[in-house]
């Protein structure tokens, strides 16, 4: 166990350091940079060009790598050349709203998950399985945005019960604004992640332990909590991690459509101010979150069932 | 049990939803129709206008090339890409070659897709190819892998051996039994896989981020249209339904092929 988590853990740091340049890269490939897109209109090629080197955007791109990897080392993710704030700050403060997004989703999602896939695991093929998978299946087809149409013209404009947009309210005050964003995002994670648990199910009982220990006479529950449900739960997790991307992309979406000020509002802007450091900042710190999320997925499922090897 | 419940949504209900937006997708923008402008969410003639006053038919006959277009063009990519990766690295005799070529991957696995097209995509703002390409980029590390995988049990086999021994060429070893026996798990994949690119594409099209927003695209038009949709419903539900069809389709004929696969599998270990 321990040497997997080393192991697993020097593979992360790995993955960080290729993940930083392949975050600089792309940003330092957009075409065009911050000066050309504020100024061209206003000011002349002399001006535009002299703003160039003072923002320090003139030097050769290993110079700039260096000198910003060596600034994220130390916690400094620069400066916003647009506002000219802290690129931390603008973290700080689009973090927040996205945060709490994904865990009021995931708080929902996971014991849904769970119990949805044990319930379809157990009656394998059964009516209320086949009814659950039909509907799962159903609903992991229609795009995150098309639910999200569907619910805010009844739920919205229809029905009048639940707020639209994020514009004008305030979270802590009104809850209800989270009741539509966590209902789109729920979707399609449910499915994907129910149903993994229920194929986790039915592998986990059709097991020879599963049946010695239901031969020994194990009650259900026990059977079903200690035995069956640990190991039910190693491709739930892992998917868990896959679908911290799908949950993730979908959070981008909802922001779009509710008007959350979150990270993808902030990225979006970053990306078309060419705002370099922002958007470096924001993405870095998503893919590390990415990349914790997936090391967390590997140790845990090594601490249910510790047999899982390293990545392949 | 499992035939029962298969045999209620038959083969047919699936390739129709497919089939449908596949077919206005290829074939609508030859279709001679004469397009009905009008007001701006005006009902009425067929199926209305949308809020720039365009005839919601015609912009469905035509938005579909975008809208399915990137998406199956991606996943062809991908799977160019990321199956030659995997068929190689399975099939090699070097273990450092399987490393170089796999190991580089993993890192890539857990980069946020959609954070990495949203990027991409406003960059290169409107660049019908430049989100192919990503789209397909972001897919490549997973497809080797399962490329990869499929193929390493028939790439070890004595079959394997038996053709070398005949002096048979690396690339019809490869194409004609490796390749064949990887085509199970692939097909099952393709069915996700699309629906999943499908859904990239239509998100970043939604997002204002990749298309022009007057585009006829179908994730555009449901995306414009959604202030007017009590107003004019069609305009958004339309293209939605076309989407949703196609991606339920492929959901369906994906849940069949795994079935299936297991089976076999299965069928095989009892024997």
């Amino acid at each position: 166990m321990r040497s997997y988590a080393a192991q697993r853990a020097a593979l992360a740091v790995i993955q960080l350091a290729v993940l930083s340049i392949l975050v600089f890269l792309l940003t330092a490939l957009l075409p065009g940079d911050a000066a050309d897109m504020r100024f061209t209109e206003t000011l002349t090629p002399d001006q535009v060009a002299r703003l160039r080197s003072q923002l320090g955007l003139d030097e050769p791109a290993i110079e700039r790598f260096t000198h910003w990897f060596g600034n994220v080392l130390t916690g400094d993710l620069g400066t916003s050349l647009i506002s000219g704030g802290s690129v931390a700050d603008i973290v700080k403060a689009s973090v927040g709203a996205t945060l709490v997004l994904t865990l009021a989703t995931l708080a929902v999602v996971v014991p849904l998950a769970v119990v949805l896939g044990l319930v379809m695991g157990t009656r394998e093929n059964g009516r209320l399985d086949r009814v659950i998978t039909s509907i799962t299946l159903a609903l992991s087809a229609i795009p995150d945005f098309v639910i999200a149409v569907v619910l805010i013209t009844l739920f919205s404009l229809k029905l009048g019960w639940l707020p639209a947009t994020w514009v004008g309210g305030d979270l802590p005050a009104n809850p209800a604004l989270l009741v539509l964003p966590v209902a789109v995002l729920l979707g399609r994670t449910v499915c994907l992640l129910s149903r993994q648990v229920r194929a986790g199910t039915i592998n986990a009982l059709n097991a020879e332990y599963v049946v010695q220990a239901r031969r020994l006479g194990v009650p259900r529950r026990q059977l079903l909590l200690r035995h069956v449900l640990p190991n039910a739960a190693v491709p739930g997790v892992q998917e868990l991690a896959r679908t911290g991307d799908t949950l993730l992309g979908g959070v981008l979406v909802v922001e779009a459509i509710f008007a959350i000020p979150g990270f993808a509002t902030a990225l979006v802007d970053g990306v078309e101010t060419r705002d370099v450091p922002v958007v470096q900042g924001l993405t870095l710190v998503l893919a590390v979150a990415a990349l914790l999320i997936n090391l967390a997925a590997d140790l845990v499922c090594n601490r249910l069932v510790p047999r899982t090897e390293l990545l392949r | 049990m499992i035939a029962s419940w298969r045999a209620r949504t038959p083969l047919a209900v699936s390739v129709v939803l497919v089939l449908i937006p596949l077919l206005v997708a290829v074939f609508g923008p030859f279709v001679p129709l004469e397009a009905k402008p009008g007001l701006p969410y005006e009902s009425g003639v067929r199926l209305g206008t949308d809020g720039l006053g365009r005839d919601v038919v015609q912009l469905l006959l035509v938005g579909g090339r975008t809208a399915l277009g990137m998406a199956v063009g991606a996943v062809a990519i991908a799977y160019l890409v990321g199956g030659t990766i995997g068929l190689v690295a399975a099939s090699t005799r070097h273990r450092w070659v399987d490393e170089v070529l796999i190991r580089p991957l993993d890192v890539l696995l857990p980069l946020p897709s959609l954070l990495v097209i949203s990027v991409v995509a406003v960059g290169w703002r409107a660049s019908p190819p430049a989100i192919t390409l990503t789209v397909a980029m972001v897919n490549v590390p997973t497809v080797a892998r399962l490329v990869r995988a499929a193929a390493l049990d028939a790439a070890s086999g004595p079959v394997v051996e038996a053709l070398r021994m005949q002096r048979e060429s690396w690339v019809a070893i490869q194409v004609g039994y490796v390749g064949r026996s990887v085509l199970g798990p692939v097909a099952a994949d393709l069915g996700t896989r699309i629906t999943l690119a499908v859904f990239l594409v239509a998100s970043v099209n939604f997002l204002g981020l990749g298309l022009s927003p007057t585009a006829p695209d179908w994730a555009v038009s449901v995306s414009r249209n959604r202030e007017g949709v009590l107003l004019q419903p069609w305009a958004v539900v339309a293209p939605a339904l076309m989407l949703v069809a196609f991606t339920l389709g492929f959901n369906l004929l994906a849940d069949r092929l795994v079935h299936r696969s297991r089976r076999t599998a299965t069928e095989v270990v009892d024997r």
